[in-house]
């Protein structure tokens, strides 16, 4: 039924005019239902407390607008359905801690703008969407800190950090940033790794390692690119377990467990480069004793 | 074909989900700012920068590692100082895709370790029919690069001359580069190789086959 669902909503996305009428369907639906729930003088009563642009009972209207101009050149008070869903999910990011990962901390917060708890019905039912969304929050707002921390080592304000240090320091920062949620973070975790999420939940944790290496100030074009960033994914990922079993105060067992991966992988990278050394040196003594048999065996005249 | 199943594939696949593509836009327009030039880059095409810089970044890799394998055979011989010269222009190449590779924050293709083994392969195998073989195989790679500078330059104008500016003058440089090698290996009787045009056709379609993996994976 999942899979018949989000087919449907594909095909309303895709085609304007469907979407313009699923738009004005569920805005109709969402008055009808506050008619019901509500005296006729109040309704009108929280319709004046809106602020202009979003007032519900004009939504069917501005869809009507959208039959013409789809092409993107909407009036500039015209919130497109993407910016209302980012709104509403932000909303509901208040009522995680109560509700959970799900469809009623969505409705919760759409409640909290104004608007019907029908909106829920715009989104999957699993919380995927929500739980992504304040995945990719998080990690603009890392990587809007990191960019604060290098402007500052730019300007001479900051000493620059160590790879290490700064990596530590990263990773921590974007894990603290679950706490308000963490009651109720292994609930999106086990949502993140369902297979249809698995392709938008990789991206946002390749992105996110990519945004953390980069201002470390990486440097890498080789195949190296890769391993930094897989091996960080990894610490990632387990010190977040560790954290979600974490019953320290103030998380201290979990920053512990961080230290020691991070100068694990430290020592790892040392070790990989003694190896590569240690094999180079290895293959030019296998040269010259290929140069001295050749030699022995008359085979290096000159042509 | 099996490659390109797979992209149709993985395309049906985002079309199938339909919402993954929505947390991927803040990848799609990206603007960067050149510290070194002062130069500001708003609203590039990212995905075709991408692309551009990781093709190119790997075609001068697997050039420098053929032009590695020429010189451990062909190091000691009479052409030893011309491929010397034209590797380290190969060399700085290789340096300025690192440094553009950097600041556009481009991945760099995976295959890397296979170019390193293959090219090395091919140049020191080509080295080994004589140095004429090796100037054969100069000339199909250097061919086959030029005109994908030209490809990718014509890429570049279509987009927007003005933004690329930069990008462009590079390329062009480097295509200029290219052809000089190619006309080198000319000079150098690569068509007294042996087998020289079935030689050339398979290195080209093996090039061929480079650009189209390393932009891709």
């Amino acid at each position: 039924a999942g899979w018949g669902c989000r087919g449907w909503r594909c095909r309303v996305l895709r085609c304007p005019a469907q979407r313009a009428f699923y738009a004005s369907a569920l805005m109709r639906r969402a008055s009808d239902e506050q008619k019901q729930e509500l005296p006729p003088s109040s309704s009108q009563q929280r319709y004046e407390s809106h602020p202009p642009g979003d007032r519900p009972d004009q939504e069917p209207q501005r869809s009507h607008h959208s039959y013409t101009d789809q092409g993107g050149e909407e009036s500039e008070d015209y919130e497109s359905e993407e910016q209302l869903q980012q709104r509403i999910l932000t909303a509901a990011l208040k009522f995680v801690p109560a509700h959970g990962w799900t469809a009623d901390a969505i409705a919760e917060g759409a409640k909290s703008l104004g608007l019907s708890v029908a909106a829920a019905g715009m989104f999957h039912t699993d919380g995927s969407e929500l739980i992504l969304h304040f995945v990719s929050q998080c990690n603009s707002e890392l990587s809007n800190l990191l960019e604060q921390q290098q402007k500052l080592v730019q300007l001479g304000q900051a000493e620059k950090k160590k790879t290490d240090q700064f990596l530590r320091d990263a990773v921590e920062a974007r894990l603290r940033m679950l706490i308000p949620y963490i009651e109720k973070w292994p609930q999106a975790v086990s949502i993140l790794l369902l297979p249809h999420n698995i392709p938008a939940s990789l991206n946002l944790l390749t992105s996110m390692v990519d945004d953390m290496w980069h201002y470390a100030g990486d440097q890498s074009t080789d195949i190296n690119w890769y391993t930094r960033r897989a091996v960080l994914a990894g610490i990632y990922n387990t010190t977040e377990l560790v954290m979600m079993q974490d019953s320290s105060s103030d998380f201290e067992e979990t920053w512990h467990f961080l230290e020691n991966r991070i100068a694990d992988a430290m020592t790892m990278g040392h070790t990989a480069k003694q190896v590569q050394s240690t094999g180079e040196a290895l293959v030019q003594g296998l040269m010259g004793a290929a140069v001295t048999v050749k030699n022995l065996a008359g085979l290096n005249q000159r042509r | 074909m099996v490659c390109a199943f797979l992209v149709n594939s993985q395309q049906l696949f985002l079309c199938l989900t339909g919402y993954e593509r929505k947390w991927n836009l803040q990848t799609e327009q990206t603007s960067l700012r050149f510290y070194s030039t002062g130069m500001t880059l708003d609203n590039i095409n990212k995905p075709d920068i991408d692309r551009i810089i990781r093709v190119d970044h790997a075609g001068e890799y697997g050039a420098n590692r053929i032009y590695a394998g020429q010189m451990a055979v062909l190091g000691r011989t009479t052409v030893g100082p011309v491929i010397q010269q034209m590797w380290n222009q190969e060399k700085d190449h290789l340096k300025k895709f690192n440094e553009l590779m950097v600041t556009f924050r481009v991945r760099p293709t995976i295959l890397l370790p296979f170019w390193n083994v293959a090219g090395f392969a091919l140049g020191a195998g080509t080295a080994l029919l004589g140095k004429e073989g090796a100037m054969a195989c100069t000339v199909a790679v250097e061919e086959s690069i030029s005109a994908h500078y030209n490809n990718q330059m014509r890429t570049l104008m279509e987009e927007d001359p003005e933004k690329y500016k930069e990008l462009l003058q590079i390329i062009k440089k480097f295509r200029d580069d290219e052809l000089e090698h190619h006309d080198i290996g000319l000079d150098h009787d690569a068509e007294l190789a042996p087998a020289y045009s079935l030689l050339k056709t398979a290195i080209q379609i093996g090039c061929k086959a480079a650009i189209f993996l390393s932009e891709r994976i």
